[in-house]
Formats: C-alpha cells, structure tokens, sequence
C-alpha cells in the first residue's frame, strides 16, 4: 500500500496540492528528522527539546487538570456505587430471605418488597414552622402504622418479635436502597454535565457514605438473630428497675413501670420489649406529666450516644436535657411536656459509634450498665428528695430486652 | 449457636455470648448466645442455690486468640 505523502520520481504533475506541499516540508532540510541537521539549527538541540517537552506536559496538565481530577473522582465513585450496590442487594435479598424462613410467609414477597422499598413518606411543608412537629408525627405515625400492616400482612403469623424484625430489616434495605439512588443520581448527573465540583464532593463523601452502608448491612446479622444492639443500653438498665413489677402499656409499644428507690416513687418506662421498638417515649413522659397528674421533680434519660473518633466506646457522660435522638418529634414533645411542667431534664449517656448502636451490643457497652444505674441512683439521690417523684426512661431499640 | 460477626477492623470476628444471673445469689454464668435469649428471659436453675436464673445481658466479645 503506497505511503500518502510518497512522490513519484518520474511523474511530478500527479502531486496533488496536498501531498505536493507535504512533499516541500519533507523535502525541506528543516524538517527532516536528523540530529545532525538538528544540531544545525542555532540554539536548538536535544535538551531544548526536553524542556519543550516538559514545557508542554506541564501546561496540558494545567489546562486539563479538573478534566483529570473528574476523571479519577468518576473511577472512584463508580467503586463505591459497585459497592452501594452489593450491599443494596444483600439486604434486599436477607429481608426476603427472613420473610420467607422465619417468617413463613406463604407467597413469594419479592414483588412486595421491592414495592416497599420505593415507598416515599413525603414530610410536611415547612414554610409555615407553626405545629410542624405535630405534622410530621402525623405522617411518621401513619408510615410506622402501613409498615406494621404491611409486614403483618406479608408473614404468616403474627409474632410481634418476628414482625419487628421484619420492619426493621425492611428499613435497612429501603435505607440502602435511598443511599445507592442517591449516590447514582449525582454520579450520573456529574458525569452528563461534566461538573467537576459535584464530583469532587461526592468523591469526598464517599468513605462516609460506605461506611454508614456497611453498618446499616451489619445490623442486619443482629436483627436477624434477635440479638440486643449498642443502642439498647438504655432499656437494658431500665429493665432491671422494671424486673417484677406491673407494667403497663402507656403509648403505643411502650411500658412503664412504678416502683420505688430510697423513698422516691421511680415511674419508669421502656419500649415494649424483646421487640425491636423504640416506642414513643415522648408520648409517654407527657402522658405521665398530663393525663396522670405526676409532678416529678426529675425526669433522667438514659441513651446512647454517638461517640466522637477517640472517644472510648462505653464512656459514661451526664448531662442535661432530652437524651434522645430520632427526627426530633419525641425530643420536642419531652421538651415541652418537662418546659411546661417545669421538671428538669437529666441525661445519662453510654458513648459509642454508629456501628456499634446499631450491631450486637459489644462488651464495653453492656458492662456499663452497672456504672449507668450507679450514675442514675447518684443523680435520683443528688437531684430529689424523700417522697418525690422521678420519671426515668430508657430510650433506645430494646430488641432482645425484654421488662 | 455461636453467631461470628465481623469485629471493628474486620479481622477480630465477634462472639456472642448470654450472661445469666441468679437473683438469689448472683452467680453469674457466661454461655453462647441462642436464638431467642433475651434480656430478663427465665434462664437455667442456677448451679449454686437451684433458684431459676435470669438472662441479665447479651453481648458481643472479640474471639480470645486461644479459642
Ligand atoms: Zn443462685
């Protein structure tokens, strides 16, 4: 095949304007790639060449340095969405599978599930702040109630624990299923409009995002086994207070229990356990402080607390105020219960990561139960006097503890 | 049953135990953790007084590297 710039000897005329004036460099003894005619050339030799090189890398680099950063940041998130995806998957896969054998759900519930897991809870409009928090209880209630009926309605049975188990898997995986839409969302979106910044940002965020997915999927393994988690520290101590006395239901999946400590009448209360509820303590507090006409002179919390990096797992911290976290309903309904019946609020916190609050709760956590009610009978014995009433709650999942 | 679960650096798996306890008495006895143990459950006679023990915690221990 003849080379295109190649010229015939003996036939001049069949150049065409192109490869006739390709022919001219060619020809030229500028362009002809010898060192020796290089070297020719004033002030040009092979180290200005180098520096040419050098001079050229570094101002593409330059000009085309977002446009790699882009690129590098899209390799790593699309990683990390590999990974979202897994997990995504193995959580949808363990609720079905646990519908299915534990549950004995009697149809196949895959089709439900992956209904279940696009299912939206559209909160209320904010513009107007005023009675929001009741609003949003509005909407949660109802959502928490579809859940419960829906999974009652999937399995073949009704055992509450199973129930719960199954609520809370599915919450999991809807969970991960959100987190994976909304990382691929933006990956997308950066990669169509080419947007560095969204990508760096999402690149960014990226180790935390897997790491939140990869406790969500470890708690799992715990709900599946019906097994306490870090966050159920608070019921744990609380439950040894309620141990044989009468419970009573007092909102919706929560107890409570009368009982007495060195002269203080002690109302304390939990989620119904070994069910994997946190209740409605708000509902609770204000139903004890209203409907019951007590007059505590002390309401303590008991939670876990997420724990700062360095922080021990299990450190015991006090405080003041509602101990509890959630979207903000029942810590503004305790709140305002304690505010207007004007009881001081005392907070009794067991440290520990977000892994450790929702898996098995680990060693350091349980230990501190001891220390926690010790702290509880020094801020009962500190803050009230013989006679008094106190209202102590325990907030937090109480799967696996039981009253 | 023991449940391994994956440890804080992936390396140490998790071993879950049940801790009962006597109210009597407070011996304590420390065994593997069963599917449907949970914290307050009726437990085993206790060894040392015969009164019926109670579950008083369950928790998760790094696996000792003895075994
Ligand atoms: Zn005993």
């Amino acid at each position: 095949m003849p080379a295109p710039f190649t010229i015939s000897e003996s036939d001049n005329s069949s150049r065409t304007f192109k490869s006739g004036f390709a022919a001219s460099i060619f020809e030229s003894p500028v362009f002809v790639p010898s060192s020796d005619v290089l070297q020719a050339v004033p002030g040009f030799d092979t180290s200005s060449l180098v520096t040419l090189i050098w001079i050229a890398f570094f101002a593409l680099t330059f000009l085309y340095q977002t446009r790699i950063q882009s690129y590098l940041a899209l390799s790593e998130i699309s990683r990390g969405l590999n990974k979202l995806k897994v997990m995504k998957d193995k959580a949808r896969k363990d609720a079905i599978d646990y519908l299915v054998n534990v549950g004995k759900a009697p149809n196949d519930p895959t089709q439900r599930v992956d209904q279940f897991l696009d299912y939206v809870t559209i909160m209320p409009v904010d513009m107007d702040p005023n009675g929001l928090v009741g609003k949003v209880d509005h909407v949660v209630t109802i959502n928490n109630d579809r859940v419960r009926a829906e999974v009652g309605a999937l399995l073949n049975q009704n055992n509450p624990v199973t129930v719960s188990i199954s609520e809370n898997l599915l919450e999991v995986a809807t969970s991960l299923n959100q987190i994976h839409k909304i990382v691929r969302h933006f990956y997308l979106l950066g990669k169509k409009t080419n947007s560095y910044f969204t990508l760096v940002q999402l690149q960014m965020l990226m180790p935390m995002i897997i790491q939140e997915a990869d406790a969500l999927l470890n708690a799992t393994d715990s709900f599946k086994m019906g097994q306490p988690v870090g966050d159920g520290i608070g019921p744990v101590v609380v439950s040894r207070l309620m141990a044989g006395k009468d419970k009573r239901v007092i909102a919706k999946d929560t107890v409570m229990a009368v009982t007495e400590y060195k002269g203080r009448n002690l109302y304390v209360l939990k989620a119904d356990g070994p069910m994997a509820y946190v209740g409605q303590p708000g509902v609770a507090i204000q139903k004890i402080v209203g409907e019951m006409g007590v007059k505590p002179s002390a309401i303590v919390m008991i939670d876990a607390a997420l724990k700062l990096e360095g922080e021990k797992t299990g450190e015991i911290a006090e405080g003041v105020g509602a101990a509890i976290g959630g979207i903000g309903v029942e810590k503004f309904q305790i709140e305002e219960a304690a505010t207007k019946a004007k009881v001081p609020l005392y907070a009794i916190l067991v440290k520990q990561s977000l892994l450790e609050a929702i898996t098995v709760m680990r060693k350091e956590i349980a230990e501190a139960a001891d220390k926690v009610t010790q702290v509880l009978n020094r801020v009962i014995e500190e803050k009230t006097k013989e006679g008094d009433d106190v209202v102590v709650a325990g907030i937090g999942n109480t799967l696996g503890v039981a009253q | 049953m023991m449940s391994p679960v994956p440890g804080p650096d992936k390396k140490t798996k998790l071993l879950v135990y049940t801790i009962e306890e006597c109210p009597a008495c407070g011996q304590k006895t420390k065994r593997a953790f069963a599917v449907g143990d949970y914290v307050t459950k009726e437990a085993a006679k206790c060894s040392k007084c015969g009164n019926s023990t109670r579950v008083s915690l369950v928790y998760a221990e790094g696996q000792k590297p003895s075994g």
